[in-house]
């Protein structure tokens, strides 16, 4: 009796393992192909939804006036800094370079801006200099402090110069975020000081799709 | 048979005396790797030294300034980001970098660094900047600052 239930449950399990295998094959497939696109782009940078968008300003470059709007139909990333910077402002547009080259023909679709938050030392002339050491590409706009405080608001950009006690004279304290505008005017993506040019490429890489 | 071992064992703590006691000599066990700075333009009027220092010593030290031929003046900063998000840059409070022995201490982007302000030299891709570096204990150590992408 024992013998002829063992025959029994083995001979099923023997009809159900071709079943089986092939179920386990075909999840398999999908949880390799298919899942991945369902699920959505995970950005580096934080993403935003403004309905609005942002403010328009136009400040000074070395080649004349130049307003956010002139580049309507590209993506702009925007930054404020100071050509005093030694450190995180170097880095930062540096690392942009670099995502731009690994976007390669569509980074023509890609304007990098930089504004200064620092007019007293930084004329329009020495701030085209200095961006263009990163990339001849990119724009360094500057004007009156309080133009370049009402283009820095609406992005939650503040700054502020401190009195330091060495041979800086001064230095200024700026939120140093990549600010990334679609090609509609709106502010999508901020992205932090320290991002790899990575990490750059792939949110912008995506952003232009 | 028990002898040999003995004599190994002696021979073995003699080589073992002689490397540590080379290893220690030179700049009282301070070593000084992988300095570095980025790239900037010559209207840029600043730039950073990054680098690392390591007391295999036995004795604390400190890194309390430095000079260059490439910079009107050399300071140790340290760059934070404040509570507000804001970037922010200061001399080093109590003006030193302290290195005890035994531990390493990193200067490094988003942080310590070596300020130098108002660059006497190009800070191009490839330059080869001299910079000393003035400790507590150990005095001066001169060294080459290797100006490169990170
Ligand atoms: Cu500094």
């Amino acid at each position: 009796m024992t013998d002829t239930q063992e025959t029994v449950r083995s001979s099923s399990v023997g009809r159900l393992l071709p079943t089986v295998l092939a179920i386990t094959v075909v999840l398999a497939l999908f949880a390799w192909l298919v899942l991945p696109r369902l699920r959505p782009y995970q950005f580096n940078g934080t993403v935003l939804q403004s309905a609005m968008p942002v403010p328009d300003f136009t400040l000074t470059s070395a080649d004349g006036p130049v307003s956010l709007s002139d580049f309507r139909g590209k993506l702009v990333v925007l930054y404020f800094g100071y050509t005093f910077c030694p450190d995180v402002c170097p880095t930062t547009l540096s690392d942009v370079n670099k995502a731009l080259a690994q976007l390669g023909n569509e980074a023509e679709d890609v304007q990098m801006i930089m504004v200064s938050v620092d007019p007293a030392r930084d004329d329009p002339a020495k701030l085209a200099d200095y961006v263009q050491f990163f990339n001849p590409t990119y724009v360094g706009v500057t004007g009156t402090d309080d133009e370049v405080r009402s283009a820095a608001t609406p992005f939650g950009i503040w700054y502020e110069a401190h009195a330091e006690e060495g041979a800086s004279g001064y230095l200024v304290d700026h939120v140093a975020t990549l600010n990334v505008i679609d090609r509609e005017g709106h502010l999508k993506l901020v992205i932090g000081p320290g991002t790899g040019a990575d990490a750059i490429a792939a949110d912008l890489e995506y952003m232009l799709r | 048979m028990k002898r040999t071992t003995t004599h190994w064992a002696l021979a073995g703590l003699a080589i073992l005396m002689a490397t540590s006691t080379m290893s220690c000599g030179g700049d009282a066990g301070l070593e000084i790797s992988d300095a570095w700075g980025l790239p900037s333009p010559s209207v840029a009027t600043t730039g950073a030294f990054f680098l690392t220092i390591t007391n295999n010593g036995a004795e604390d030290d400190a890194l309390i300034g430095a000079t260059s031929p490439a910079c009107g003046a050399a300071e140790l900063h340290e760059s934070s980001m404040d509570d507000q998000g804001a970037m922010t840059m200061q001399p080093v409070a109590g003006g030193r970098i302290a290195v005890p022995a035994g531990e390493t201490a990193v200067l490094e982007q988003g942080g310590l660094h070596v300020m130098c302000i108002n660059k006497l030299e190009e800070f191009t891709e490839g330059a080869q900047l001299d910079l000393t570096l003035q400790f507590e204990k150990a005095g001066d150590i001169p060294l080459t600052v290797e100006i490169r992408e990170r």
